[in-house]
């Protein structure tokens, strides 16, 4: 109340008084810092700590090496290699799935499309089917022996031989990446319809008493408004991405030969799955996938930020 | 005068028929996978493996959604699931609501901060953070119970919720708010009668994304429930058809064809809401 | 910029794992509602025989019934799995009074140092129901006190050869008892891939998981004379030649088995989705007809009979098969199954109740079941079981011999392997990386693999020592160790 009503010069209130009267605000915080900091923030620092331990299980004892965790991870190939990987998974997909779903999105959004509402349910299944059974699934749809996918590559002469899209190092990590994109798809897809919503129906009256045609009205009215979202659905879908870790673990472990080792199954087979669980390192592993995250993520703010800056200064 | 323009809605009708034709087919590829699940649980345990593009099984086996059921007790993992994940929902609901309130609307001594922290950890990986939740929770005692699974589940992440709500807040015009002060209307009350229900879109949202993220989570319910399976989820007891040597893959089609009907249900029932709701908050 | 995203649980949301690891029976039942809330005497136990629950339930019944009363409480586990559910309650007081160790990674001398156990009850009964030199110190025995002992036997291996009789007869092969010889395997998964006309291929074989694949890589390398010195559960960290005590990865065998493995690839005689299947896929499938041959263990029997029962008829097996026909396999001396938590407040009649899995009954019932072999394979002789099982454990009992065991010369040989760090790639991967062309020169890569254990087997061992524990890599050596003899627990005194 009194900040409302009484006008004093917030330098001169007492810190105490200050934060009395947005007691409410604290309060409305409360849950948020209550749970957010002991089931994220908390894990983080933690993370940090483990990761200068030499730490082999819940049980064990965990000795301080300080950072020679890290200085194995450096001279680490395969971490270097899942990078690789999760960087290829992230490159291909993210711009493919924006861009092809955003196709879509436009086709669905005519309001005269008959069934609309039907194909638009049917491409957003995939997202809420659990994945351990989508990782089952795809071991038969791909299967070189009879399976579906290479039944139809067969009979329309596509092929002459099975593919196994899932066994050969050279297509394992692309099937992984095209089922990815088949199971979000959905997501992406509404997040493009959400954005095409915000327009309203009169700029393309507009447009069309202006004399624009479709085509045209799609290059100078929609995509320019769409433009906005394209920033905000890029980085949700990158952040999705990132997440492939459950359905590389069941559809193909990382294997075959470490063809689709991302690099959260890597931590994770570190961290938990190894004969011997290395839970210092798989944290070392963990800080570092996370900082070279963060600072793609600064590298892509600066990027966009200069972009903005560039076009608005023409 | 009027037959070219006859002629331009005839063709516009045939390629709006087109692009049915072309979404139908790509819409039936890209449920195939979900069908041979619906076809695999009707199938008996070598049926399976008959290979090919048929989805017709030679016989139907239902005793497969029988087993499902009953001995792997699916219908207490259901209980389990529906009220873990609704209990997640509306916790995350509540506190992102709460918290993107006063991010987006007051001045307080801290905000800077807060807000920094959470978008730091947009991109800081979490797959250790089992660990430290586990031993937390260990020592609040909220191991082995639906309670700690909530609170877990509904601790971790969801910074994005905090920040839809908070753009959503913070383009409410303020009159609203100052109105509801005039009238007489607390914090409190300003919030839950006016902000609150205004927000609608992003709660829509923001229950969503909860639901299904709460829904499919493996681990966490994996985890907690170590030495009390009766608590456990759908996700979890899924798993009871892979056994160290042997899989009961019908068994598992079965099991996974009942998870998927309640969030199709729900996704059917909300998806109008959920794809305003996503423009309504992604607008900012 | 306003940044936002939903991040779901990550890493570890998995539902993955689910898949990667296969979870058994996260078993339900009404008495495990009751679970922890029940009151009076309860005994909890956690084990990871999925085949097994009819029987242990059958014993717990009995048990109950002697003893009014007193309630087991039965959990099973998928063994990977396992190692994360143990670790957990062990942590917060909530581990089972009873409990098998899979999946913890650790040996049974480190955790008994690290308190996990109490020594068993009424040690002398259950000694006395137990052959002489099944018990071995620094294995079943730490200071002189019983904490657990087998119940499986050591003399069994995973890479019997399985086969479909009808397609080996059809081929022209012997349908009692497949082929002999490595030359003979690759010429009839051949004939079966021929005749097969792209319906049938010779060999099936889960590639996927590559743990089993090592298994089967390390196994047909002892049929081509590899002889291995071996620590129970340790996997190819504990593999050494015991007259050298050196890791024997870069030798002719392991160069031969990779070189046979491979031939069968080029001959293209494989079935097609091998590499993208598990070792359960893979025996599912060729209980469809797809494929003659697969190698596996003994349970194999017990599953089909379980879920490809009408497959059972066709079902044949054989050896190994070896480059010469004759193999001789080693087996690590059998580790107790079941331990009794130190957390237990019911040390004595959790010893009774386990004391119940010795003796010829006992053994006989376990061999119904056709998963692993019973510690005592007479016992499968006069059970009723399916002829192949009978004929797997006579085959057992002729090639495998006991192996000598660095962690029964010297406990203290756990802690190194516990420092050791397992290089990647394991040998597993390295034999899916040749089978798949990633990787081409074999003895290259096998020479550069012994050599990296061997290294980090001396940082390990130097690491220790500091510590003041006494043990040298000469533990590793077994001077009295004659090929194709069994190392009996005498020897360990005499070396």
């Amino acid at each position: 109340m009194s900040s409302v009503t009484r006008k004093v010069p917030a330098r001169r209130r007492g810190l105490a008084a200050r934060i009395w009267s947005e007691r409410w605000a604290y309060a409305f915080l409360l849950p948020t810092l209550l749970l957010f900091g002991a089931y994220t923030v908390w894990p983080i620092i933690s993370s940090l700590y483990y990761s200068m331990l030499d730490w082999k299980g819940l049980g064990a004892e965990r000795p301080f090496v300080g950072l020679d965790n890290y200085r194995e991870a450096f001279g680490d190939p395969l971490f270097w290699k899942s990078l690789g990987i999760t960087l290829t998974i992230i490159a291909v997909t993210v711009p493919l799935r924006v861009g092809l779903s955003l196709l879509i999105a436009l086709v669905l959004n005519n309001p005269r499309l008959p069934l609309a509402r039907l194909f638009r349910t049917a491409l957003f299944v995939p997202a809420v089917t659990t994945t351990a059974i989508i990782g089952v699934v795809m071991g038969f749809i791909f299967d070189p022996a009879g399976g579906p996918v290479n039944q139809l590559l067969l009979d329309l002469g596509i092929v002459d031989q099975p593919v196994d899209f899932l066994g050969d190092p050279a297509s394992s990590l692309w099937t992984v990446m095209g089922v990815h994109m088949w199971k979000w798809f959905g997501i992406t897809l509404v997040y493009w319809l959400a954005a095409l919503q915000t327009i309203p129906a009169t700029v393309y009256e507009a447009a069309k008493t202006d004399g624009a045609g479709n085509w045209a009205a799609l290059r100078h009215v929609t995509l320019p408004l769409l433009r906005p979202f394209l920033i905000i659905i890029l980085l949700l879908t990158a952040i999705e991405t990132m997440q492939i870790f459950d359905l590389v673990l069941t559809m193909t472990n990382g294997g075959p030969f470490f063809s689709t080792l991302a690099t959260e199954v890597y931590i994770y087979q570190q961290a938990f799955a190894n004969s011997t669980p290395r839970l210092g390192y798989g944290a070392a592993l963990g800080v570092l996938f996370g900082l070279v995250t963060l600072a793609f993520a600064a590298l892509q703010a600066v990027g966009i930020r200069y972009a903005n800056r560039a076009r608005s200064s023409r | 005068m009027s037959a070219p323009r006859g002629r331009r809605a005839t063709r516009r009708r045939l390629g709006i028929w087109a692009q049915v034709i072309v979404l139908a087919v790509i819409c039936v590829v890209w449920i195939y996978p979900l069908l041979w699940i619906v076809s695999a649980s009707l199938k008996d345990s070598l049926g399976v493996f008959s290979g090919g593009l048929g989805l017709i099984p030679d016989s139907l086996h239902f005793e497969n959604y029988a087993r499902a059921w009953r001995d792997a007790d699916f219908g207490l993992y259901t209980v389990n699931s529906v009220l873990i994940t609704l209990g997640t929902v509306a916790l995350v609901v509540l506190r992102c609501a709460l918290a993107g309130y006063v991010i987006a609307r007051r001045n307080f001594i801290g905000k800077r901060a807060v807000v920094a922290v959470l978008v730091a950890t947009l991109f800081a990986p979490q797959g250790l953070t089992i660990i430290p939740v586990v031993e937390l929770s260990d020592l609040m005692g909220l191991l082995n119970s639906r309670t700690g699974i909530v609170l877990a589940l509904a601790g971790t992440g969801h910074v994005a919720a905090v920040l839809l709500y908070a753009g959503y807040f913070s383009r409410v015009p303020r009159e609203l708010e100052e109105a509801a002060i005039m009238d007489g209307a607390g914090f409190l009350r300003t919030f839950f009668r006016v902000m609150l229900p205004l927000a609608g879109p992003v709660t829509a949202t923001v229950g969503v994304m909860t639901f299904l993220a709460a829904w499919n989570n493996f681990f966490l319910p994996l985890v907690f429930t170590f030495s009390r399976p009766d608590l456990r989820t759908l996700s979890v007891g899924m798993l009871a058809f892979r056994g160290t040597n042997s899989t009961d893959w019908s068994g598992l089609a079965a099991a996974g064809t009942i998870s998927l009907v309640p969030l199709l249900l729900v996704f059917l029932a909300l998806q109008r809401y959920f794809v305003e709701g996503i423009a309504g908050a992604v607008k900012s | 910029m306003t940044t936002f995203g939903r991040r779901r649980f990550l890493g570890l949301s998995g539902a993955a794992l689910a898949g990667a690891l296969g979870v058994a029976g996260c078993t339900r039942s009404s008495e495990q509602e009751a679970a922890t809330a029940a009151g009076g005497d309860v005994l909890r136990w956690w084990d990871h025989f999925q085949p097994l629950k009819p029987l242990n339930e059958r014993i717990f019944a009995e048990y109950g019934k002697a003893n009014p009363g007193v309630r087991v409480e039965h959990e099973v586990y998928n063994p990977n799995e396992m190692g994360q559910a143990l670790q957990l309650a062990f942590k917060s007081n909530q581990i089972a009074d009873v409990h098998t160790i899979a999946g913890l990674g650790s040996s049974e001398a480190s955790l008994v140092a690290s308190g996990w156990f109490a020594p068993l009850a009424g040690q002398d009964t259950i000694r006395a129901k137990l052959p002489a030199d099944t018990l071995l110190e620094g294995l079943h025995v730490f200071d002189g006190k019983l904490y657990t002992f087998p119940f499986f036997t050591a003399r069994q291996y995973a890479t019997l050869n399985w086969f479909n009789r009808e397609l080996v007869e059809k081929a022209g092969g012997d349908p009692d008892n497949g082929p002999a010889t490595w030359d003979e395997f690759r010429s009839l998964a051949a004939r079966i891939t021929k005749d097969g006309g792209g319906q049938a291929y010779g060999w099936i074989q889960g590639l996927q998981f590559h743990e089993r694949l090592q298994s089967h890589v390390i196994e047909l390398a002892m049929s081509a004379g590899a002889p291995l010195a071996m620590t129970p559960g340790a996997n190819e960290m504990g593999l050494v030649d015991p007259r050298t005590g050196d890791y024997a990865y870069a030798g002719d065998p392991f160069v031969q088995t990779l070189e046979f493995l491979l031939s069968l690839v080029r001959d293209k005689v494989v079935f097609p989705a091998s590499t993208s299947l598990d070792a359960r896929t893979a025996r599912a499938r060729w209980a469809t007809g797809v494929a003659g041959m697969f190698f596996d263990g003994s349970w194999n029997i017990g599953v089909v009979n379980g879920q490809f029962k009408q497959f059972i008829g066709k079902v044949g097996v054989g050896p190994v098969p070896s480059p010469a026909g004759k193999p001789v396999l080693y087996g690590a001396p059998a580790p107790g199954q079941l331990f009794v938590s130190s957390q237990s407040e019911h040390v004595k009649a959790a010893s009774e109740l386990l004391a119940r899995f010795t003796g010829p009954e006992f053994y006989k019932a376990l061999a119904t079941y056709m998963d692993q072999v019973p510690l005592d394979l007479e016992a499968v002789s006069t059970a009723d079981v399916h002829p192949t099982y009978k004929r797997a454990v006579e085959l057992f009992g002729q090639a495998v011999r006991l192996a000598p065991s660095p962690i029964v010369r010297n406990p203290a040989v756990a802690q190194v392997m516990t420092e050791m760090k397992e290089p990647r790639p394991t040998l597993g991967e390295i034999t899916q990386g040749i089978l798949s062309g990633e990787l081409t020169d074999i003895r290259r890569t096998l020479r550069e693999h012994a050599g990296k254990l061997a290294a980090e087997r001396e940082r390990a061992t130097q690491v220790v020592s500091k510590k003041g524990v006494k043990v040298s890599l000469d533990d590793w050596k077994f001077p009295n160790w004659r090929p194709g003899e069994d190392y009996t627990a005498e020897m360990y005194q005499t070396s």
